[in-house]
């Protein structure tokens, strides 16, 4: 059902975001035995108590909800992890640092079910609000530096969220500048004004300067 | 063509664009609401819609004069300021316009300053359709093709807020929401 929310953007609305991302895999503790779960998509078990196991998170929330596990943090969601890419990030202008792909969806999700699970829940979640801005804000500084040469962007690192963000918007930007900037440099007249990408038979266009965010 | 179904193309070209008259046009004086006889003399000057100067213009029947929101002082407020112009005002398609009008007035500055102009205003636009206030007075000067695209980022910016405050995943279909009236006949009608 992704994009039909919207047909003319055809994005993915954030709840539909969420939902990818809870295929990702965690690891749960349980505290009830229970046997093998064959589902469609693998077979998870058998559950031990206090004997760590693998599920996705989608299985990990519904155990929870059910008090009948406790789904331990990520390792990546720890406060000195999560302190050191916070000042990798201020440090590097231009760079995004490695981070899970769903990391915001993830941790929304620990956030509401799993807030006695992770340890300093507060300074967590205020680390990831920081690491979200300052990212947002270098996505923001580097669309700037777009103009009607751009023939890619490239953003390395960016995670499922923040890219579902941007995409409206810059598809837009990137269509609307091939419109106003290529016609001027061949020197001939557009034929029509419309906003989809003109199929390529205009001759081969100068040199392109590809915009990447990561030097 | 791919622009032929699209509303907004069809909708811009509806603009008004100055012309002057080459040859006399018998018959059409209904063109110009101010006219008195009922043909056009050559050398007439009026005002008509896109579509219909650029087909004339093809059969050299009329030459095309540059349209008021590419004039001088246009140009001089723009590179005064680009962000603070109001050309919605002006010409709701002010982009598309230019492109169309470039190659029938045979004036080469248009494309790069219309590439200027939407520089600017994008680089503005980019701060704000982000923040996700209320600034509606911004908004109200954006032709119509950056509101598009403000909008665009607008929404997805509070589709994220919303869900991030925590709304709930299963929403109530839309059509759903009004009552509908029973569509049951309640008994045989009368002839």
């Amino acid at each position: 059902m992704a994009g039909q929310s919207d047909p003319h953007l055809s994005v993915f609305t954030p709840p539909e975001v969420e939902f990818l991302a809870e295929d990702e895999k965690v690891e749960i503790i349980p505290k009830l035995s229970l046997g093998s779960l064959h589902m469609i998509c693998g077979d998870f078990g058998p559950f031990r108590p206090n004997i760590a196991s693998e599920v996705p998170l989608w299985l990990a929330v519904a155990l929870k909800e059910r008090g009948k596990c406790d789904i331990r943090a990520p390792d990546w969601m720890s406060v000195d992890k999560l302190m050191q890419i916070l000042e990798a990030e201020r440090e590097s202008p231009r760079e995004f640092q490695p981070l899970p792909f769903h990391y915001i969806e993830i941790s929304k999700l620990l956030f509401k079910h799993a807030h006695d699970n992770i340890q300093d829940i507060y300074m967590v979640r205020s680390l990831i609000e920081d690491i979200r801005d300052v990212r947002f804000h270098k996505v923001e500084s580097g669309l700037q530096t777009i103009s009607g040469r751009t023939h890619a962007v490239k953003l390395k690192n960016l995670s499922a969220m923040e890219v579902n963000i941007v995409r409206p918007f810059m598809i837009r930007t990137l269509q609307a500048f091939y419109k106003h900037d290529s016609p001027h440099i061949i020197q001939q007249p557009e034929k029509s004004g419309s906003r989809r990408p003109q199929a390529p038979d205009r001759g081969p266009r100068p040199l392109q300067k590809k915009v990447t965010f990561p030097t | 063509m791919p622009g032929y179904y699209d509303m907004d193309d069809i909708l811009m070209e509806d603009e008004p664009i100055s012309v002057v008259f080459q040859v006399g046009a018998h018959g059409c004086g209904l063109l110009d609401p101010g006219s008195e006889t009922i043909d056009i003399e050559k050398g007439t000057k009026m005002d008509l819609p896109y579509w219909l100067a650029h087909q004339l213009h093809l059969r050299q029947a009329v030459s095309i004069s540059v349209p008021a929101s590419f004039s001088q002082k246009t140009r001089k407020e723009i590179q005064a300021d680009a962000a603070c112009v109001d050309l919605k005002g002006r010409c709701p398609y002010f982009y598309e316009l230019g492109c169309k009008v470039a190659p029938l007035v045979g004036d080469k500055t248009i494309g790069s300053f219309l590439l200027y102009a939407f520089t600017d205003r994008y680089k503005e636009m980019l701060s704000k359709s982000h923040s996700a206030s209320a600034v509606p007075r911004f908004s109200s000067r954006l032709t119509k093709e950056e509101s598009q695209l403000f909008q665009a980022a607008r929404s997805s910016m509070a589709a994220f807020k919303k869900w991030r405050t925590g709304g709930s995943r299963l929403e109530k279909a839309s059509i759903l929401g009004r009552k509908r009236k029973r569509t049951i006949p309640l008994g045989p009608s009368s002839p």
